[in-house]
């Protein structure tokens, strides 16, 4: 692991009497960290906290080198973070170049000439310097996403934190995303979280899963398959030692959970490790 | 053609270092020369040559501010702060209100008939009130959460927009007054209160929403106006010297709570 960019120790947050998140503690380096969890699990909680937007009730937090609780730390973390909320919140009628360009002014980049630069330039590279001139409310679903990561990449930011950045993408936009941010991971920190498996398959050397705002794994994506190394077994029904169970396409069960003697073990997923430790209101969400 | 611009003078055009009556002087032998056209192609740099090219794109391309920007430029500010005031959804949001509700009190008062305006003198200093609550509530920024995580002070923003609300709402206020039936102190009488529970609000918004700040304000200053009438057996009781003072204490202590308690304003303890 090179340098830790974000460090999170023991951080705790509750509203009322739900507790969002219990005692975690994340380290994070360059390269893409996928986040997973059901709906809940307290990933928008950790990512608007890493994001500086809210405090922890308990906690330390060191991120790029800084504490965000100092005034002049967070916006040091600040000029270098771009953060893609869940909802990031558009008006309507502005133009998706209005829009990224308000953001830059937010940003701290006052030289017009400059901003407007770079604003091309991110438009561009989320593919939407043909519709820059559209107002946001005449752009679909998935081009609002894009307008939503273009300003996240902003004067070029070390550490991205990205909240859902593939839901309601479609599988081709999805792939042209996984591309840039694999390009873009190369020399920065960027955390997301995302309910799609396939996603940290696809993207994340590392994959972290939160549950019930707690940590229940941190580490590679092959680790995490391997987790459920000898727990998926495939049966004509659903077996009394599966913890989850469900018919495939195929007609046959696949099961998860403690494989009896003999049973015909195959090679487990991401997906089914990511099931197997979150249980089934996971399951719930995710099958 | 018979005679030809001067080397020296050719350099310094494309230089950019004279007026521009001789610069127009020397385009419009330009445009009939072609060999100055050719002489000064040697001498200009290139890269102010693409730094003023860079510079028409940028303008042809870029939006057109809208009318309130361009507004806001022509009086003095700067064109960035302008696109914050003006392309502020909830700012925008928040004027629209505060003028909405202007105009409906401007007809209350000019209907009212009573030579004491009252409710213009308790309703004009809410109206900013109001409309800085709306300029940074969550629940009218659509943008809130980014603009939270920008490293552009959030206290800094707040205050640009709050500015603008009352600048906005006090002009406002003020016209309106002229439609009170009697043109006498009472006219003026809402500008403290006005700055006092503006600020209040902001000094609340420190340990409460923006809403529930506002609100309580309100609230607060309703029961003072009621309370001091009642006491005092006159209606506008509120805003004679005691009140204006007690205003000018408010402004002074908001004032300080605000800059004590700014530091509230840049994180949020819940979304």
């Amino acid at each position: 692991m090179n340098e830790t960019s974000v460090g999170i120790a023991d951080v705790s947050k509750s509203y009322g009497r739900t507790r969002a998140l219990d005692g975690v503690t994340l380290d994070l380096g360059r390269g893409i960290t996928g986040l997973l969890g059901p709906n809940g699990a307290g990933k928008t909680t950790l990512l608007r906290i890493v994001a500086t937007v809210l405090a922890p009730d308990a906690g330390r937090l060191r991120i790029l080198g800084h504490d965000p609780a100092d005034a002049d730390g967070r916006v040091a973390i600040r000029r270098r973070l771009g953060y893609l909320p869940q909802e990031p919140g558009f008006h309507p009628n502005f133009t998706a170049f209005e829009f990224v360009d308000y953001v830059a002014i937010l940003k701290e980049m006052t030289s017009r000439r400059a901003r407007h630069d770079e604003v091309r330039r991110v438009l561009s590279l989320v593919g939407l310097d043909s519709v820059s001139g559209r107002k946001i409310r005449a752009l679909s679903g998935g081009m609002r996403k894009r307008v939503g990561l273009a300003q996240a990449l902003l004067g070029r930011p070390d550490l991205l934190v990205l909240d859902e950045p593939t839901a309601g993408l479609d599988p081709e936009q999805r792939l042209r995303f996984r591309e840039l941010l694999s390009g873009l991971a190369e020399d920065r920190t960027v955390l997301l979280s995302t309910h799609q498996t396939e996603d940290v398959a696809a993207l994340g050397q590392r994959v972290v899963v939160l549950h019930e705002g707690a940590l229940r794994f941190d580490g590679t994506t092959r680790e995490l398959a391997d987790h459920a190394r000898g727990r998926v077994w495939l049966a004509d029904s659903r077996e009394p030692g599966a913890r989850l169970s469900w018919r495939t396409g195929d007609g046959r069960h696949r099961n998860i959970g403690d494989a009896p003697p003999g049973a015909e073990l195959v090679e487990p997923s991401i997906e089914d490790a990511y099931l197997f430790l979150v249980g089934e209101q996971a399951a719930a969400v995710a099958v | 053609m018979t005679w030809h611009a001067d080397a020296s003078l050719l350099a310094r055009y494309a230089a950019g270092s004279i007026d521009d009556a001789r610069a127009s002087s020397v385009e419009a032998h330009l445009v009939a020369c072609a060999d100055c056209r050719q002489a000064v192609a040697t001498t200009v740099d290139t890269t102010r040559l693409d730094a003023i090219w860079a510079e028409v794109t940028d303008t042809v391309d870029a939006p057109r501010p809208r009318l309130v920007e361009r507004f806001l430029r022509r009086i003095g500010v700067r064109d960035h702060v302008a696109r914050l005031l003006a392309a502020t959804p909830s700012l925008r949001l928040s004027w629209l209100l505060a003028m909405t509700a202007s105009l409906v009190f401007v007809a209350a008062a000019a209907s009212e008939g009573s030579r004491q305006p009252v409710l213009f003198l308790v309703v004009a200093p809410l109206l900013p009130v109001a409309g800085v609550a709306g300029a940074f509530a969550s629940a009218f920024d659509p943008t809130y959460e980014l603009a939270t995580a920008a490293p552009m002070s959030n206290v800094r923003l707040l205050l640009l927009r709050a500015a603008a609300v009352m600048a906005t709402t006090t002009l406002l206020a003020g016209l309106a007054a002229f439609a009170l039936p009697v043109l006498d102190w009472t006219a003026a009488a809402w500008l403290l209160p006005s700055l006092g529970l503006t600020l209040a609000s902001l000094a609340l918004a420190t340990w409460l929403t923006p809403e529930a700040a506002a609100g309580a304000v309100a609230a607060a200053w309703i029961a003072v106006v009621v309370a001091s009438a009642g006491a005092a057996d006159d209606r506008l009781a509120a805003f004679h010297a005691a009140g204006q003072v007690g205003c000018v204490v408010a402004v002074a202590v908001s004032a300080l709570v605000l800059v004590r308690r700014r530091a509230a304003l840049e994180v949020r303890r819940a979304l």
